[in-house]
Order: structure tokens, then C-alpha cells, then sequence
């Protein structure tokens, strides 16, 4: 490792007193990267990092990229997929940034991008609605008569469909491959019929632990994060990690950055198992290496061991699926037209 | 016997050699076999992503108006007429070639056919399935395997029934390869095509089927088959209707293998062209797949679905059933190369799922699920197709690891097998040897000596004249010999009669053999026979091949029954 630190002081020696506009989310997210890793990549190299914020979009990469001077972008992978193909991100030479390739499975190092944490779309519910049997797993969510109450739901055909897929009993391998067949996707929409008339559809990540805790929904989708910093304001919500779908956030280089090397610099560092260990003792996005699990210990402050609380800790089980970017970006309008359709059906989603 | 201490094997290595060979055979073969096998797999899923006929691949042009529907229409077409070109102008065979071929080669002792005909059948078969044709992956990997296998019979090693298990040990890797299923894998060697359980065969085989394993699911981790959540059998009286499904299936197995037979039978008559036929049966598979995309290809995301509750309302999975049977009857008959094995599964697994909608639709009878059934189906529709009850049973339970469906598909099996067995015969590939004049309804030791002319076991330094030596001469040499019958030929070599050394004029024997004889007819034709021997002529020429004493044909029956013996209780 020292030789790493050493390494990277190297290559950055030339590149001193530059300074790295990194694109991030914001929040309680953006201020455990400013711990975690962009103060520590100060510290390592003397390049400064200016952060700015965006909302994850297409369009803002677009639209201000080049004014802003945007380096170093936080994506989420399936719009870092598209902005590759849109020619927006600078291509990656893998091998060069990081050391070991196989430690990211089954996260795909991608063209223009680098995996750098986990986080899952998860079921939650309010324990005061179950005080007998609780639910445990992803069909449960689907079983209105053995666990009746609301399901608050994101509006959108993301996750839900796979849901559906999931609480049939398909294997996660095989969820994307049905899906991809109009049979498949008519079964999705059936399953959802099934709790149609209970669902609450939400738009804002920070709404399902409202609905849970406000006793307003009894189950409901969401961010394992966001379900995360309701336990810790004492909030009472049961996390059932059954079915979870595991997506990425990847690091990537906008195409027209002025500070290549040190973008590279920024990326190799903060892919550096130790740096992934660093953030998911902050906050609970699981590190996309493997080799970083074993070294995350209790969060700073408060003492919580918190490889309980990662979506891709090994414990929480194996029924978990991967969220498929390509497949999910090139199947986005055909989605949105059958949910829409469904939504506006009220039929079997046809 | 006294004739095994007489009479040992010649050049025969010593144990510890034997041993070494038999082990790194079966290594090495297990190994290859197992990484071709994954190499076709790969191969073939490549081919069904960029030609837009697995799912995943057409889902992303679901936009582009055309390009899904020109795919699916043309695309089999295509495939068909590369294969027909490939088969026409690469292989000197100039067909595809499957189990039959490798169970022929083991039965009879025989070389499989020229390494040519067999890497080209390969290809075509990775055509065929790359290009959506209703055919199965695993015929065309078993024979890889067995040509891996067969590769080890030109070496000379000193180990006795080594071809035989050379072959096998390929069958078994490449079989264990595709269904993550080591002991399967073993069985179905054994039941297919060794037809014989000995420890020196089943050692190797097992290695082989272990080495496919690994590489399969510890080296490469190849996601399994299929899996499947089953909490087990709730009624008793479910075993009856597993048993009931096991009897349909058994007609639908028997109408399947009829419909591969005469599809296979009519293609020649249809007035199509040899070189269009695939490409016929490739487009009207497309047109099919318009309307029913189920159809294309080996079906895996259907093989899913038929065990999910309502994902195919009842009359869906009749005309799924009938079209698959349909299509995959027309791909094989018309030249497409492929095998049976998986599109059995899918018709399987699709009946099974119709006879479980059946049954609870009527709400009459309470049922465990859907699960339980499709498999049933499955299985009960397969094993009669291949000839192979247990492995089918084992596959299942190595598949879904769950002890409830494997005791419920046994039954299906076991009623399926046997009424397909007694109705139709062993398998489609006993029937299509049988066809093809190797009959192994009786046995093995009866296919042999039924495969054995008599014309290779004749009889040496007989006493043979033309007609136009004197009578007396005849005689005189007659009396210097052990023989008491002389043989006469005319001038032109055409058999005449027998002189007997009592009478002075030659009669025609009351038997006689001809060139096609074999030594199972000459042994039956010899019941009560009297006299030295019995000629054996040429049936369009009438000329005197030679003579066959009886002793001869005892021998040559011995000889098999022998080799038979040592192979079956071979330990090294």
C-alpha cells in the first residue's frame, strides 16, 4: 500500500496545485465521499477537489458539463452507460486504473465507467403492522391475504417488474431473460394486478419511510439508504433483504475534461479498497470490490457495525439480483409504455 | 469356460499400466469433451444474441419496427441452408450424426464415423441451434464427446474395451457438463450407451463425469439448468396422477418419436431439394415463430415458464405442445443437425404443465403446485425418447437437488418408460439403428452375432472340385481327408451340389447360406442340421464363397459370447 501512496504522489507530482471538479449527489451521500475519500485524496496528491452537485440526469450532463468543467462524475450506471454511447464520457483503460478486475464482479467494468459502491432497491415494512409473522421474503410483498396492508411503490416499471418475476420463484439469472419476452413481461403485470388496489405510488426516495412510519403503508419499496437513516432517527421499519436488487454507482471522466491524468489519479484512488471500506463506514452503500468487505469496521460516531447494513454483505443471503444498466437502458421505453399502459388500463398490463 | 484360461487377450499392458492409461484417458478426455462442450454452449448463445433469437437480444429492437420480425422469419432459413451446403460439400458422410452413431460404434466394437463427418456435424448442429432451429444441444454434444473419446482408439495402448470406454467417458463428460450433473452424466453412459455395468468401464466414466463437473461448476461456475422451489408432495393421491401422467406422456413420447421417423421417411418424397430441405423446415419454423415465439430455438425462457402458475392459459400450452412436436419433427427430418433430447424436455415440461391446468381446473383434486408436475412431464416425456430412466431421474434430482420431485418424477418415469418401451422400443436411437439394421431389442450378444456374417467365420482346407473331375478322383481324395462331403463348382466358379464320399452323384444340399447370412440365422438354421458342413454362396452370383462347418459357428458364437463376458466383468 505504501508503494500505492507513493505511486499515486508520483503521477500526481505534475499535476500539483491543479484543481478536480468532481460531480456528485449531494447530501448526507456527498459529505461521507468528502470524508471518506475526497480530504484523504487532498492529503495523498495536493489536488484539490471542487465538487458540484447534479441530479443524476442525462440532460445536466449535457447541458453543463462543458461550461462547469465538470471532471470526475458520480453516475448512476445505466445513465453512464447511455452517456457513453451518446459520446460524453472519455473511454477507460481498465487496466491501468485498477489492479484487480476480477475483485469487482459481479459488478462490470464497463467502457467509459468504474464501479465504485452498491446500493439496493429493498422491502421494508412497519413492524407494528405484523406483530405475528413477519414477512422474510420477496413474495410476501406480492401476498396480500397473508400480509394485508398498503405497498407503497415507485411509480415506475423499474425494480417492480422484476419484483414480480422474483416472487414467482425465477432464479435472479433468469429474471432479465424472461422479461425480454412478451410472456414475461404480461406475467409481471399480472402478479402486479394481484396488489393493485393496494398500492400507494411514491416519487420521491425520501417518501416510503414516511409512509411506513406515518403508518400510512404497511410494506413498501425503497432505497436500503434512505431506510438506513430512518432506523437511525429512531424511526421503527424492518428491512427484509430477500429479493433485493443490487444496482451500482460507477465512477466515470467526462469527455471534454481538462485535468485527464488527474481524473485517472482521482478514480484510482478512490477504487482503492481502503478508500470503499472508508465509505461504506459512513454511510450504507456497500463497496463494489470484494476485497474491501472484510476491512469495513463500526461507522465513526456511533459505533454501528456496519457490513450489516450493505446490500451485498454476504449474510443477508443469495436471492439477490443484479440490476442489468444495459438491459434496463435499452428496454427503458418499451417498459415505460407497458406500465403506462397498465396504469391506465386497469387491465392485465397487455 | 476353458476357453478363457486357452485363449487370453492378446498384447494386454500390466495392471499398473492399465491403470495409469485408463485414469489419464479419463482425465483428459473428460477434460476436452467437457470443454467443448461449454465451447458449442457459448458458441451457440453467441450466435442467438447477434442473430436476434434469444429474448434478451430481440427485446432491445423492439422499436425498430422490422428487424425482429425479418430476423425471426429469415434467420432459420439461412441457418438451414448453410447447413445443408455444409453438410453437402464439407462432410463425406453428408448427414448429421447423433447418439445412434455413438451407441453403434460402442455396441458393435466399430470406429465411429470419419472425423471429418463428425466435426462438420458439429458445426452444422452449432448452426442449427444458433440460428433458432427446434433442435437440442445435447445430441450433438455427446457425440462431440464420443469423437473425443473415439480419438483414443487409434492409439494402441494395451488396455482391453478401451475404445468402448474411451467413448463413453466422453459421453459422460459432455453430459455432466451440460446439466451440472456428474452422476447423471455416469448413468447415462452406462444406460445409453456401455449397456453394461463393469468396474474397469465404470471407474474412468465416473472420473470423466467428475472432471466435466468441475470445470462446469467450480472452474467456469455455469449457472445450472434450471432450479426450481419445492416444498414437496402434499397428497397422496398425487402420486396417482404423477403415474397418469407418466402413462400420457408415454403416447405423446410415442407420437413425438413417429412424427421425428416420418418426417425423417417423407422428407426424400416431398419433391424438395435435398440442398432446400433445412432451409423449407428453417422458414416455416420462422413464419411459425411470428405468432408463437416460444418456438425458436432451445426454448429456455418457456422451459421457465411452464413452471410458473398462469404464465400460459391452458389452450396456449396445447398449441405449444403440438407445434413444438410439429417443428421440432420437421427441423430433424429435413436435415436440420440437432438432437431430440432437449426439445423432448420443453414438449415435456409444457405437457406437464397442461396436465397440472387440467386437473385444477377442474377443482376437483387438490394439488402441490404446478412445479412438481411440469417436471414430471418433463422427465416422463424424455426418458422414453432417450432410453434412459434412471439418468432421467437423476438429472432431476442433481437439477433441483430436492429429494420430493425426484420420488414423484420416478413414477411418471418409470409407467412412461415402460409402456413406451413395450409399445414403441428402447429409445428413437434403438429404433433408428434398428431401422438402420442394427437391431438391439434383443441384446447386446444377439446385435452381435446378428451383425456378424457367417461368411467371416468359414471353414478351412475343404475338399473343393469342378464338375469335370471324374467321380472316383473326388473319392480318393475324399478318403485321404477327415471330411466325408466334397463341394462342386462349375466351370465358372457357380456352386453345383454336394458329392457325399457314399454316393456317386451329387445332390443339393438341403442347406445352404448365402453371403448375407449371419452367424445368429446359420446358429437357428442349424437346429437338427446332420453332415459336415454347409456351403455358403454368393446371392447374386450363385459362386461358392466357401463352407461353414457347425463347429465354426459354435465358435464364432462362443468367441462373442466370450469377449461379451470379459467386457462385462472387466475390472482393469
Amino acid at each position: 500500500m505504501r508503494f500505492f501512496s507513493a505511486l499515486i504522489a508520483f503521477l500526481a507530482a505534475p499535476v500539483q496545485a491543479e484543481e478536480l471538479t468532481v460531480v456528485t449527489w449531494g447530501g448526507a451521500y456527498e459529505a461521507a465521499q468528502q470524508q471518506a475519500i475526497f480530504a484523504p485524496f487532498t492529503e495523498a496528491t495536493g489536488i484539490d477537489v471542487i465538487t458540484a452537485r447534479y441530479d443524476g440526469s442525462l440532460a445536466a450532463l449535457k447541458a453543463r458539463a462543458a461550461d462547469e468543467g465538470w471532471d470526475v462524475i458520480d453516475m448512476l450506471e445505466p445513465t453512464a452507460i447511455s452517456a457513453c454511447d451518446a459520446g460524453l464520457l472519455a473511454q477507460l483503460d481498465h487496466a491501468a486504473l485498477t489492479e484487480g478486475p476480477a475483485d469487482f464482479a459481479p459488478a462490470k467494468l464497463r467502457e467509459c465507467s468504474l464501479p465504485q459502491n452498491v446500493f439496493a432497491t429493498v422491502m421494508a415494512y412497519d413492524p407494528d403492522a405484523y406483530p405475528g409473522i413477519k414477512p422474510t421474503s420477496i413474495a410476501d410483498f406480492f401476498d396480500t391475504t397473508r400480509f394485508p396492508g398498503k405497498r407503497a411503490i415507485r411509480k415506475s416499471p423499474d425494480d417492480i417488474l422484476e419484483w414480480a418475476l422474483l416472487s414467482e420463484g425465477v432464479p435472479p439469472a433468469q429474471v432479465y431473460d424472461l422479461l425480454s419476452t412478451d410472456r414475461g413481461l404480461r406475467l409481471a403485470f399480472r402478479k402486479l394486478d394481484q396488489i393493485r388496489e393496494h398500492i400507494i405510488w411514491w416519487q420521491d426516495a425520501a417518501e416510503p419511510p414516511r409512509l411506513l412510519t406515518e403508518g400510512r403503508a404497511s410494506m413498501a419499496s425503497g432505497y436500503n439508504g434512505r431506510f438506513f437513516a430512518a432506523q437511525q432517527s429512531g424511526q421503527a421499519l424492518s428491512v427484509v433483504w430477500d429479493g433485493r436488487i443490487i444496482g451500482h454507482e460507477v465512477w466515470s471522466i467526462a469527455k471534454g475534461t481538462d485535468a485527464p491524468k488527474a481524473a485517472r489519479a482521482f478514480i484510482r484512488f478512490a477504487t482503492r479498497p481502503d478508500s470503499m471500506a472508508r465509505l461504506s463506514e459512513r454511510i450504507p452503500y456497500g463497496p463494489a470490490r470484494q476485497s474491501a468487505l472484510p476491512r469495513i469496521g463500526l461507522q465513526p460516531g456511533t459505533g454501528i457495525p456496519m457490513r450489516d447494513h450493505l446490500p451485498n454483505a454476504p449474510q443477508h443471503g443469495p436471492n439477490y439480483l443484479v440490476r442489468d444498466s444495459l438491459w434496463h437502458s435499452h428496454t427503458a421505453d418499451l417498459r415505460k409504455r407497458r406500465f403506462e399502459a397498465w396504469l391506465a388500463r386497469g387491465g392485465d398490463g397487455g | 469356460m476353458v476357453a478363457d484360461e486357452l485363449d487370453p487377450a492378446p498384447e494386454v499392458a500390466p495392471p499398473a499400466q492399465r491403470m495409469l492409461i485408463l485414469t489419464l484417458c479419463a482425465l483428459g478426455i473428460g477434460g476436452a469433451a467437457s470443454l467443448a462442450a461449454i465451447a458449442l454452449i457459448e458458441a451457440v448463445e453467441w450466435l442467438n444474441r447477434v442473430l436476434l433469437i434469444a429474448p434478451r437480444a430481440r427485446v432491445q429492437y423492439e422499436d425498430a419496427r422490422m428487424i425482429v420480425p425479418l430476423a425471426t422469419v429469415c434467420v432459420p432459413a439461412i441457418g438451414g441452408l448453410i447447413v445443408a451446403l455444409m453438410l453437402r460439400y464439407l462432410s463425406p458422410l453428408g448427414r448429421p450424426l447423433g447418439p445412434p452413431a455413438v451407441i453403434q460404434s460402442v455396441q458393435f466394437e466399430t470406429p465411429l464415423p470419419d472425423l471429418r463427418s463428425g466435426l462438420t456435424s458439429t458445426l452444422a448442429a452449432m448452426v442449427s441451434m444458433g440460428f433458432g432451429a427446434s433442435v437440442g444441444q445435447y445430441g450433438p454434444m455427446v457425440y462431440l464427446g464420443a469423437m473425443l473419446g473415439g480419438v483414443v482408439r487409434r492409439l494402441r495402448l494395451g488396455v482391453p474395451n478401451l475404445p468402448a470406454i474411451a467413448v463413453a467417458c466422453g459421453v459422460a463428460a459432455a453430459i455432466s457438463t451440460a446439466f451440472n450433473a456428474p452422476i447423471a452424466g455416469l448413468v447415462f453412459a452406462h444406460e445409453v450407451v456401455l449397456r453394461h455395468y463393469s468396474t474397469q468401464a465404470f471407474a474412468p466414466t465416473t472420473i470423466s463425469a467428475v472432471t466435466g463437473y468441475v470445470l462446469a461448476n467450480v472452474i467456469f461456475e455455469r449457472p445450472a439448468l434450471f432450479l426450481v422451489q419445492f416444498e414437496g408432495v402434499q397428497h397422496g393421491h398425487e402420486f396417482l396422477l404423477f403415474g397418469a401422467l407418466g402413462v400420457l406422456c408415454a403416447g405423446l413420447a410415442i407420437v413425438f418419436m413417429r412424427l421425428v421417423l416420418r418426417m425423417t421417411a417423407m422428407a426424400g418424397q416431398m419433391g424438395i431439394p435435398q440442398m432446400l430441405r433445412p432451409a423449407a423446415a428453417g422458414l416455416a419454423l420462422g413464419l411459425t415463430a411470428l405468432w408463437l415465439p416460444d418456438v425458436l430455438g432451445v426454448g429456455k425462457e418457456a422451459l421457465r415458464f411452464a413452471t410458473i402458475e398462469d404464465a400460459f392459459g391452458a389452450g396456449e400450452l396445447a398449441v405449444l405442445v403440438a407445434a413444438k412436436i410439429a417443428l421440432t419433427a420437421l427441423c430433424i427430418g429435413f436435415g436440420f443437425a440437432g438432437g431430440v433430447f432437449s426439445p423432448a424436455l420443453l414438449i415435456g415440461i409444457l405437457f406437464g404443465a397442461l396436465f397440472w391446468t387440467a386437473i385444477d381446473g377442474t377443482g376437483a383434486l387438490s394439488t402441490s403446485g404446478i412445479a412438481v408436475y411440469a417436471i414430471c412431464g418433463m422427465m416422463a416425456l424424455t426418458s422414453p425418447v432417450i432410453g434412459a430412466p434412471l439418468t432421467t431421474i437423476l438429472i432431476v434430482f442433481e437439477l433441483t437437488r430436492n429429494y420430493d420431485i425426484t420420488i414423484a418424477a420416478m413414477v411418471s418415469v418409470v409407467v412412461s418408460n415402460l409402456i413406451a418401451h413395450r409399445v414403441f422400443g428402447r429409445s428413437l436411437f434403438d429404433v433408428q439403428l434398428a431401422r438402420a439394421g442394427a437391431d438391439l431389442s434383443a441384446g447386446r450378444d444377439r446385435a452381435r452375432l446378428q451383425a456378424m456374417p457367417v461368411s467371416t467365420c468359414l471353414t478351412g482346407d475343404i475338399i473343393v472340385a469342378t464338375q469335370d473331375i471324374p467321380v472316383d478322383e473326388i473319392h480318393a481324395r475324399l478318403d485321404s481327408s477327415p471330411w466325408s462331403e466334397a463341394y462342386l463348382t462349375n466351370s465358372d466358379g457357380r456352386f453345383a451340389g454336394v458329392l457325399s464320399r457314399s454316393a456317386r452323384t451329387p445332390h443339393v444340399p438341403s442347406l445352404q447360406f448365402h453371403d448375407g447370412t449371419t452367424v445368429l440365422e446359420a446358429m437357428q438354421a442349424l437346429r437338427g442340421f446332420i453332415g459336415d458342413a454347409i456351403p455358403v454362396i454368393h446371392r447374386d452370383t450363385g459362386k461358392l464363397i466357401g463352407v461353414v462347418s457347425e463347429a465354426s459357428v459354435i465358435e464364432a458364437y462362443l468367441d462373442i459370447s466370450q469377449s461379451l463376458r470379459r467386457e462385462e466383468n472387466a475390472v482393469l
